[in-house]
Formats: structure tokens, C-alpha cells, sequence
């Protein structure tokens, strides 16, 4: 550990993925398979082209920044960066420049730690931007498929003001469920919807600021997270060793394999992208009633979910922090809830059982077969008595691998016997086979007790009901 | 010649009597664009296979005309006279394209132009120069170099033109006809090629002024694929050419118009705003009043330069897409920097190389204050004073330029001359905002047509071309074809 | 003499992606000095700073907002049809290097 201060800032870019068109150009925003199948004339830069403003687009990023409490401007315009490169088709990207004219102008918003402590993170700016093409590189050539071109980006930007890579993270997570709950973006790592740079200085104490260095594309949370703990170890290890001159302020690109940062090429630092107002879009005054209108629709976020399961469900922090951190998931839970599942146990199955099965089979809740109306079919059997707790979880499991209805794996064949009338008979069979240990019991050894559940299990191969047979055995041992 | 020479008018009447068929009025022009091609080198390409049209209520049905090489036009080459576009055939129209289309017009021919409309020669196209034809050894100015020239040789009635700085206006000074350029927005730039986005005009080059007017009535309209564009469609261009102008006001400015503002003024220079201030005293008399006005001169002299800046700055940006990747002739180099560089190199004319590092230099972060930004107020301030103007006349009148076409050769073509006079200049104001502004054919100077200039305040069109009109009724210059003389 | 160089001019370019003869180089540097000397002559313009600078052509644009509708998209052919080097259905650049 660094003996250091750490300050980090980071910008946060996520793709708008739930708009039909993209920001400025009317083509479909829609991930293809197919290269170059979502494209008109703009997203390839041909000569004439002009940019048109999706409404919705700049709806979902009034929204956003009124969930950071940001001020948002009277007018809103945009500006070009400009530079050459094959992913960039008409030499510059339109974007929102200086704090002042994006769509959202400082703010805060406040994260909550793994053991509840919160911290604020102060907002420098939100702002709405399009996206570049796509390119894969071969051995020596690239290839360019503009689907990506234009598509909806809305980049936020953190003040320096975070002081450690898990609250980074925690950052970073909460605004992905934001996103996804606001529903602007799927916001899902995985398919590359979000990309990160990541500021880290090191410095004496609070009251200063080192050299700050920048990383670039630092794609996945987990990367984040390591890539912030590498630099500050880095620039740690040459301020203990005297080198601290050796910190530049320059970019390096964190580098997956070796778990290290390495600087890119410096030429990409001297760029003076060459911002200016881009004339072919007018300055667009932002109506008040628009901007209420929207505030009023914003939907219920995580917050106010976890207020939610905690105070009114019973759920405790943990389980709560557990279902909320994917909308999906929540949107799960909240579906069982409709059905009549018990919270709680609607939690503890969603959580344990559920969740586990996704993790070690790598899906996610939407690819899953098994949804809340079977869920409810099987728990509702195990409270009937006609399955047992661990056959409920075995049906359980089936039916996410056979993808077939859970009423394939619950009959009579495998029924839990839970007939008192059934047992009773069997128990009293039992009973009268073993003298012996029924006076052990009844003098006073108690842990046979667990001989004679041996017996009635062994009997119904398991399929006795385990709580009704307790019952019966002591009623007729007495 | 039988009928190219005519006013559309004119031409829509003998088609709906059946005097002449589309298609003769197709291979009249067909022919006598060979012909110009030959002697003044005006078209990149003449469309052999034009088709006729239906002959409707439009006034423009049936009738061919030209179109500059920056309107994308589908399936038809269009280069916007750059190399870095020789062979580029665009997959769209341009709107205001597509709209006279949908008029029935007929496209004969793509018309020469400066190089991405960044001159004011006609010599800067990759097919080389435009040729004047009152005079071969002279200038058609430019941008639209072409369209002047065709519609000044009679090849049609009318021409597409584009106006960022003047190049409708004083092509059309230049070659004895008359060039409009309305109001920013009423005619859509989807589809033209971008050269500086806030400067951008579309327009029209004609031999009189209702022929203007029909055109424009035509091309104009709100597209849903150009923000900047609006609704024009209680605005009727023709219809409001009554001729009836008097009780106009309208006013000249003093420091461009006064001989006695120039030290050693040529004899050219003498004869030009000899002429003008004669137009002015013509109509006076027929009961429009004119007024001589001041405006700052430290501002007058600052025109240029503010174009410069603004116009290579916004060039720079809307030309970093043509790098040969996508579309246009791929450059060699086996990485992607040299194959952009060599594209462009080898694909840009000396001029719009030079004006690209300018407009690069502005837009640099530690020069944007003192140039970009700097100009950028320039123009608001500018704008302004011609607005306070408009608060008390309809129009600002003033001669276009110092004299008629320069000559070829022995001028000190398109570099940027110290002290460039505000005379020939003063049309860009009519770009920094988005005036609507109309050039007529006002005399000859030693057998050379020269031309006067009016510009109105914005969404005016109707008055400022009703005021064209009567202006050009008082004058012997309308429907003149260019003769050269022996 | 003047605070413009060749080695300027050739670096502005060079980022431009374009290449410049001595000559060109040469014009581009007397331009410079006519601008600047301009640029001079606005700056002397009282109170030119508290002016707002003019980003587009008109003041009053009426906007619209385009609804979010996706357009058909262009078909392969027509996309590609100007460009020289594609391979089935994307463009082929040479090589990108670093990133």
C-alpha cells in the first residue's frame, strides 16, 4: 500500500444504446453482426452531409444530468473536435466542449461503500457526444465498419476528487445501474458499452496535487481497478526511489497481459484539437417545462429501490445491494414480489440459487429460462409439502439446464411423501422394528432420534418429508 | 441560336403552345455546350443523354440547365472541380438539386468551379480555367466560374451556383448577368459540399431577375436534413415582382463609393463608380430615394480579413473527411498518416493547401482569441451595422468591385494583397448575415459588363427582388448574352 | 522580422496531412503577415472583447429536434461504390498503428 495520497478522476464513456437512431445522424443504432449494415451517408463523412439532433437523445442526457444535480444550460449547442484518423470518417467529432455548454454542468452524486460509508463525488461535466467507427486490425491493415459511427455517447466527466481505486469502482458501478435504470443505456461492460479514462496523481497529503497521469480505454471495472492500484504503486515507487521527475504528465495505456501501464506514443499528446462551435447546428434554447417534464419522469433509481427492499420489504443491506446492482435482476425480484413471492425468500433464491447458477455458467438474467412465474410454481411446491427444500433446489437447477417447465420434474415419482396418515404408517412399522433403540430414546438418548429420521428416510428413498416425519416420530416416541 | 437565349418564361410559353419539344430544347443546349466547353472550357461534364420531361404548370418543366460540380447529384459525377474528387459519383441528391428536379428541370451540364468553391478566379479547377466569354483573356471571378460563364453564353437560362463569400455575385458581375443568393436557410445545403458551413449560400445565375425569382421559388424549403434551413413557404418570389418600387429607400456606403476616398485611383477604378454613382442619379429620378451613408472605416477594412479567417477555419474542419479512404483516389503509403497525406497532397490545388494552413493556424488554442474568435466578433459587429441600416432603409446598394473582369494573366491572382479594398469585398458581408443579396448588370466599361449590387436584411427576399427588378426595368441590361468583341 | 517561420508553416501542414513545396511555404508565410497585420488593426477596435463572437450565420433559428426515428439504411453497394480498396463489406485502410 502506498503511503501516498491518491487522487483520481475519471471520464466515464457509455454508449446510448436504447435509442432507435443515432445523435446526429438517422441511422439505426443497433449492434450488427453484419458490417456496415446500420449506415447512411453522414456516418461515412461523404461531402454535403449535415447533422440533424435526436430528441430523444438529448432528452436521456437532461435526464442523467438531473440525476447528478447538475445545471443545465439555457441554451445548448455543440462543438467539432477535429483530428485525422480511419475511425473518425469526417475528420472531427461533434461533442460539447468547455463545462460551461454541456448538457450538464457540475453536480454530485453520492456512493455508498461495501460497509455503508458513503462519499461524494463531485461532477466536473456531463455531455452528450457520438461515437466513432469501428476498426479491427489485421496483420497490416484495418478494417473500418461504421455501424458505431454516430451512435449516442454521453461522457462523464468526475472531478479529481476520488482518493482510491474501490471507490472508484463503486463509483464507476453505481452510475452503470443509473444508466440502466434510467433507461439510457444497457450499460453493460461486457459488450464494450462502456470505456473508461482514468486520472491518478500521487501527492504528500490532501492539501496538494502531483503530476497527473493519464490512462487511457481501461475497459472493464476490474481493469479499472487494477490499473489504478499499478499507478499508484508506479508513481509511488519512483517518489520513494528520488525519480519522482520521472512522472510525466502524459498518457499510457494500460496493457491487460502484463498487468502494467505503458506510455503511448507521445505524439498523441501534442494534439491541439482545434475545437469550434459547430455552425450546422443552432444553438437550441432548453424549454423549463421540458426539462421539469423530464425530472418528473425520471424512474425509480437504485436508491430509491434499496430505500425500498430495506425499510418497507425487510431485506437487509446486503441482500438489497445484492439484487439492485442490475436492473434486470431487480426488475426480477420485483416480478416475483407481483406474484405473490414472499421477499425474503424470493432474496435468498434469487441470490443464492439463481445468481450462482448465472455466475458459474456465465449468463445473465435475461438469457435465463427459468423465470419468476416458475420460480413461484416450484416454491409454492415446497410449501405444499410435495417437494423438500433440496428437491426444490434440484428441479430448480433442471429446469435452467433442460430449459423445460418445472411441473416436467415434480410428479409423484419424485413427490416428497408429506401424508401424515402415509408416514405415520411407515414410522409405526419402524417403531415396532426396533425395540431396542426405541427405549435408548426413551430413556434418555436423545441423538438416536436421528436413527429412527435415518430409518424413515432410508425407507421412503429420501422422500419423506423431513419436517412432518420429526414431528410424527416425536409425537410416537413419546 | 434559337431559344437557349430566351427567359424561362418565355420558354415555358413556346413548350405549352408546342413550338418546341423539351428534347429540341435538350440538344440546342447539348450543342451549345459543346461548343462553350470548346472555347471557354466551362463544364466538367455534359450529360450527352439528358431526358425530356413532361411539360407541366411548372414553369421550369422541360427546360435544361446547369449545375455547379459542388450539388451532389446521384449517378452523376461531381468533383467540386478537386482532384481529391475526380471520379466521386455520389450515391444522393442535393435537396435543392432533387427540388428542381421534382420541377421538371432538365441537368445538362456540371459546371467548372473554383477548387471546393475556395477561390474568386475561376482558375483554381482541376479542368482547368474558366474562360470569360465577353473576353477569353479574361476572368470569370468565382466560385461558380461555370455557371456564370454558360448562362452569360446563352447555353441555358439559368445555372446553380453556390455564394460563400461572393461567388455568385461577382461571377455574375463579371460575365454581364445577374446572381442571387438569399437569405441563409431558405434553400437547403444538404447535399452541397461544405465549405464554410456559416457562410454557405445557395443560389442562382440568370439573365434577369424574375428568372432568378422562379428559380429560387423552386429551390427553396424547409428540409428536415438541414437544421439550419426554415420554412419559406409563405414566401412567393415571383409573385412579388410587381416593379412597383417607389418610396423605397435605399442608401450606398460613403467610404466604398467616394471617389475621393482612393489615392491614385486608375482610370478603371474612375469609370466604375463613374457609372455607379449615374445608376444612383437614375434612380433617384424615378422616385426612390438614395442615401449616402457612413460607416466606420477601421470595420470596412477589417472584411477580408474576417472572411479569411472564418472561411479557412470552417474550411479546414469540413474538409478533413476527403483523405481518400472512403471515397475519392486512395493515396500510397503503407501506413494510414501517408496515405491521407499523399491523397491530399497530390489531390489539393497550391491555393486551398495555403488556406487550409491558415484556417489550421486560427483554430490552434493559443490563436483562436486573437484570430478566429477575434473575427468571429468582427463579423457580429459588422452585421450589426448593416442591420441598424436596415432599421431605416430596405436595401444597401453598391457597385461590385473595382472594374470588370481582370484579366489572366498580369493580375496578382488570389493572393492576399495588403490593404484589399473594402470595394472588393463588401459582398461578403451579405455571407456574414445571411443577407439576401441580388447582383444586376449596371453598364460597360470599355466593353466590359460591370454590375451593382443590392442587399436586404434577412427573410426580406421578396422586397430586395421586387426592388432588383424595378432596378433593372430603369436599365438597358436584362437578358444579355456575352458577345466577344472582334 | 516576422514571427512566423518556414519550420511553423511546415508543422501546421504536416498535421494538416498535407505536404507543401518551398514555394507554397513561402505564400503561405506572406499571408500570415498580412493577417496578422489585420489582426493588428481589430485589436484596436475599443472594448472588441466584450463583443460576443458570431458562431453562426442567423441569431434567431427556429429548431426542431429530429424525433427518433431510425432511417433505412444505405445499401452495401452504394456505400462502397466510391471506394477503391473494400474487402466484402468494409473499407480496408493500411495499417493503424499503435491505440
Amino acid at each position: 500500500m502506498s503511503k501516498y495520497y491518491a487522487t483520481i478522476g475519471l471520464e466515464m464513456h457509455c454508449e446510448g444504446s436504447e435509442t432507435n437512431s443515432k445523435v446526429f445522424s438517422p441511422a439505426k443504432n443497433e449492434y450488427s453482426d453484419i458490417p456496415n449494415e446500420n449506415v447512411v451517408a453522414i456516418d461515412m463523412g461523404f461531402p454535403g452531409i449535415l447533422p440533424v439532433v435526436n430528441k430523444e437523445a438529448v432528452r436521456m442526457s437532461i435526464m442523467m444530468a438531473s440525476v447528478l444535480h447538475a445545471r443545465i444550460p439555457e441554451y445548448m449547442y455543440f462543438e467539432r473536435k477535429n483530428y485525422y484518423y480511419p475511425d473518425l470518417p469526417k475528420g472531427y467529432q461533434i461533442t460539447q466542449n468547455p463545462p460551461e455548454e454541456c448538457v450538464g454542468n457540475g453536480g454530485y452524486i453520492d456512493i455508498e461503500r461495501d460497509d455503508e460509508s458513503t462519499f461524494r463525488v463531485e461532477i466536473d461535466n456531463l455531455h452528450l457526444e457520438e461515437d466513432a467507427a469501428r476498426s479491427t486490425h489485421l496483420y497490416d491493415t484495418t478494417m473500418i465498419n461504421y455501424n458505431r459511427a454516430g451512435a449516442p455517447l454521453f461522457e462523464l466527466v468526475t472531478k479529481p476528487c476520488i482518493h482510491s481505486a474501490d471507490d472508484a469502482v463503486s463509483f464507476l458501478e453505481y452510475i452503470r445501474t443509473i444508466y440502466q435504470y434510467c433507461g439510457i443505456s444497457e450499460a453493460d461492460a461486457k459488450k464494450g458499452q462502456i470505456r473508461c479514462d482514468v486520472n491518478v496523481s500521487i501527492s504528500e497529503d490532501e492539501n496538494s496535487l502531483g503530476t497527473k497521469v493519464e490512462m487511457k480505454n481501461v475497459n472493464s471495472f476490474a481493469a479499472v481497478r487494477d490499473a489504478i492500484n499499478y499507478e499508484i504503486q508506479r508513481q509511488s515507487d519512483l517518489k520513494d526511489a528520488g525519480r519522482y521527475d520521472e512522472v510525466v504528465q502524459e498518457t499510457r495505456r494500460w496493457d491487460e497481459e502484463s498487468g502494467t501501464t505503458i506510455t503511448m506514443r507521445s505524439k498523441e499528446d501534442a494534439l491541439d484539437y482545434k475545437y469550434f462551435v459547430d455552425p450546422n447546428i443552432p444553438k437550441y434554447k432548453i424549454e423549463p417545462e421540458w426539462v421539469k417534464e423530464i425530472q418528473s419522469s425520471i424512474p425509480e433509481l437504485p436508491s430509491e429501490r434499496k430505500e425500498k427492499y430495506i425499510n418497507k420489504l425487510g431485506l437487509t443491506p446486503f441482500e438489497t445491494k445484492k439484487l439492485i446492482r442490475d436492473k434486470s435482476l431487480s426488475d426480477y425480484f420485483e416480478e416475483c414480489l407481483q406474484l405473490g413471492i414472499n421477499p425474503k425468500e424470493a432474496s435468498n433464491w434469487i441470490s443464492e440459487n439463481i445468481v450462482a447458477y448465472m455466475n458459474k455458467n456465465e449468463l445473465e438474467i435475461s438469457d435465463i429460462y427459468l423465470n419468476p412465474k416458475m420460480l413461484k410454481f416450484i416454491l409454492d411446491k415446497l410449501s405444499e409439502g410435495t417437494i423438500s427444500s433440496k428437491q426444490a433446489k434440484e428441479v430448480l437447477v433442471k429446469v435452467l439446464d433442460e430449459k423445460k417447465e418445472p411441473s416436467n420434474f415434480i410428479n409423484k415419482e419424485n413427490a416428497q411423501i408429506s401424508d401424515p396418515d402415509e408416514l405415520g404408517k411407515i414410522i409405526d412399522e419402524i417403531i415396532s422394528s426396533n425395540p431396542a433403540q426405541v427405549e435408548q430414546y426413551r430413556s434418555g438418548k436423545d441423538r438416536i432420534f436421528d436413527f429412527f429420521v435415518g430409518q424413515v428416510m432410508k425407507n421412503t428413498r429420501g422422500k419423506a418429508n423431513p419436517i412432518t416425519t420429526k414431528e410424527l416420530l416425536k409425537e410416537k416416541l413419546k | 441560336m434559337k431559344y437557349m437565349n430566351k427567359s424561362i418564361e418565355e420558354l415555358h410559353e413556346s413548350l405549352k403552345k408546342g413550338e418546341v419539344t423539351s428534347k429540341e430544347l435538350i440538344d440546342e443546349s447539348l450543342e451549345l455546350s459543346h461548343e462553350v466547353q470548346e472555347k471557354y472550357n466551362a463544364f466538367v461534364t455534359i450529360l450527352d443523354n439528358a431526358k425530356e420531361t413532361e411539360i407541366t404548370d411548372n414553369l421550369l418543366s422541360g427546360i435544361p440547365f446547369g449545375v455547379k460540380d459542388n450539388y451532389s447529384t446521384k449517378g452523376v459525377l461531381s468533383t467540386g472541380s478537386s482532384n481529391t474528387l475526380k471520379n466521386y459519383v455520389p450515391f444522393f441528391d442535393a435537396t435543392a438539386y432533387e427540388n428542381l428536379k421534382n420541377a421538371g428541370a432538365i441537368m445538362v451540364n456540371k459546371t467548372v468551379m473554383d477548387e471546393l468553391g475556395m477561390g474568386g478566379t475561376g482558375t483554381t479547377g482541376h479542368t482547368g480555367v474558366v474562360r470569360n466569354p465577353w473576353d477569353k483573356t479574361r476572368m470569370c471571378a468565382g466560385s461558380s466560374s461555370g455557371s456564370a460563364c454558360a448562362v452569360a453564353a446563352g447555353v441555358y437560362p439559368y445555372a446553380t451556383g453556390s455564394d460563400t463569400g461572393d461567388s455568385i455575385r461577382k461571377p455574375a458581375a463579371y460575365c454581364g448577368i445577374v446572381g442571387y443568393k438569399p437569405t441563409y436557410g431558405m434553400i437547403s445545403r444538404y447535399g452541397l459540399f461544405a465549405f464554410a458551413s456559416s457562410l454557405d449560400h445557395l443560389g442562382v445565375l440568370t439573365r434577369n431577375v424574375k428568372d432568378a425569382a422562379i428559380v429560387v421559388d423552386n429551390m427553396k424549403g424547409i428540409d428536415k436534413r438541414d437544421m439550419t434551413s426554415w420554412d419559406s413557404s409563405d414566401i412567393n418570389l415571383t409573385k412579388s415582382l410587381t416593379g412597383n418600387i417607389k418610396g423605397k429607400k435605399l442608401c450606398y456606403i460613403k467610404e466604398i463609393c467616394d471617389i475621393n476616398n482612393y489615392k491614385n485611383p486608375s482610370d478603371e477604378l474612375k469609370k466604375q463608380l463613374k457609372n455607379f454613382m449615374d445608376k444612383i442619379e437614375l434612380i433617384r429620378n424615378n422616385g426612390i430615394q438614395v442615401d449616402e451613408v457612413s460607416i466606420d472605416q477601421t470595420l470596412l477594412n477589417a472584411i477580408a480579413s474576417t472572411y479569411v479567417i472564418i472561411s479557412c477555419a470552417e474550411a479546414t474542419s469540413n474538409m478533413s473527411n476527403l483523405t481518400g479512404l472512403a471515397f475519392g483516389p486512395r493515396g500510397e503509403g503503407d501506413n494510414y498518416i501517408d496515405a491521407i497525406k499523399d491523397h491530399r497532397t497530390k489531390g489539393f490545388s497550391p491555393l486551398i493547401k495555403r488556406r487550409f494552413v491558415i484556417g489550421s493556424y486560427v483554430l490552434q488554442k493559443e490563436n483562436q482569441e486573437r484570430y478566429f474568435k477575434n473575427a468571429q466578433r468582427v463579423r457580429r459587429l459588422l452585421v450589426d451595422e448593416w442591420k441598424k441600416l436596415y432599421k431605416d432603409y430596405d436595401a444597401v446598394i453598391l457597385p461590385v468591385g473595382t472594374g470588370p473582369a481582370k484579366k489572366l494573366e498580369g493580375s496578382s491572382l488570389d493572393s492576399l494583397t495588403e490593404g484589399t479594398e473594402a470595394l472588393e469585398e463588401h459582398l461578403q458581408v451579405g455571407n456574414f448575415g445571411g443577407f439576401p443579396s441580388i447582383t444586376i448588370p449596371d453598364g460597360f466599361i470599355d466593353g466590359l459588363p460591370v454590375a451593382l449590387n443590392i442587399t436586404g436584411n434577412c427573410k426580406d427576399d421578396e422586397n430586395i427582388l421586387n426592388i432588383a427588378y424595378g432596378i433593372e426595368s430603369l436599365m438597358d441590361y436584362k437578358n444579355q448574352i456575352a458577345k466577344e468583341e472582334e | 522580422m516576422s514571427k512566423f517561420t518556414k519550420e511553423m508553416v511546415d508543422d501546421y501542414a504536416d498535421k494538416l496531412l498535407i505536404g507543401l513545396t518551398p514555394e507554397e511555404n513561402k505564400q503561405v508565410l506572406d499571408e500570415f503577415d498580412v493577417i496578422d497585420k489585420n489582426c493588428d488593426i481589430v485589436n484596436s477596435i475599443p472594448n472588441i472583447s466584450s463583443v460576443v463572437p458570431m458562431t453562426h450565420c442567423l441569431d434567431d433559428f427556429e429548431v426542431e429536434l429530429r424525433e427518433d426515428v431510425a432511417e433505412e439504411s444505405v445499401p452495401i453497394d452504394e456505400l462502397l461504390s466510391n471506394c477503391e480498396q473494400a474487402i466484402d463489406r468494409e473499407i480496408e485502410v493500411p495499417k493503424v498503428v499503435g491505440k
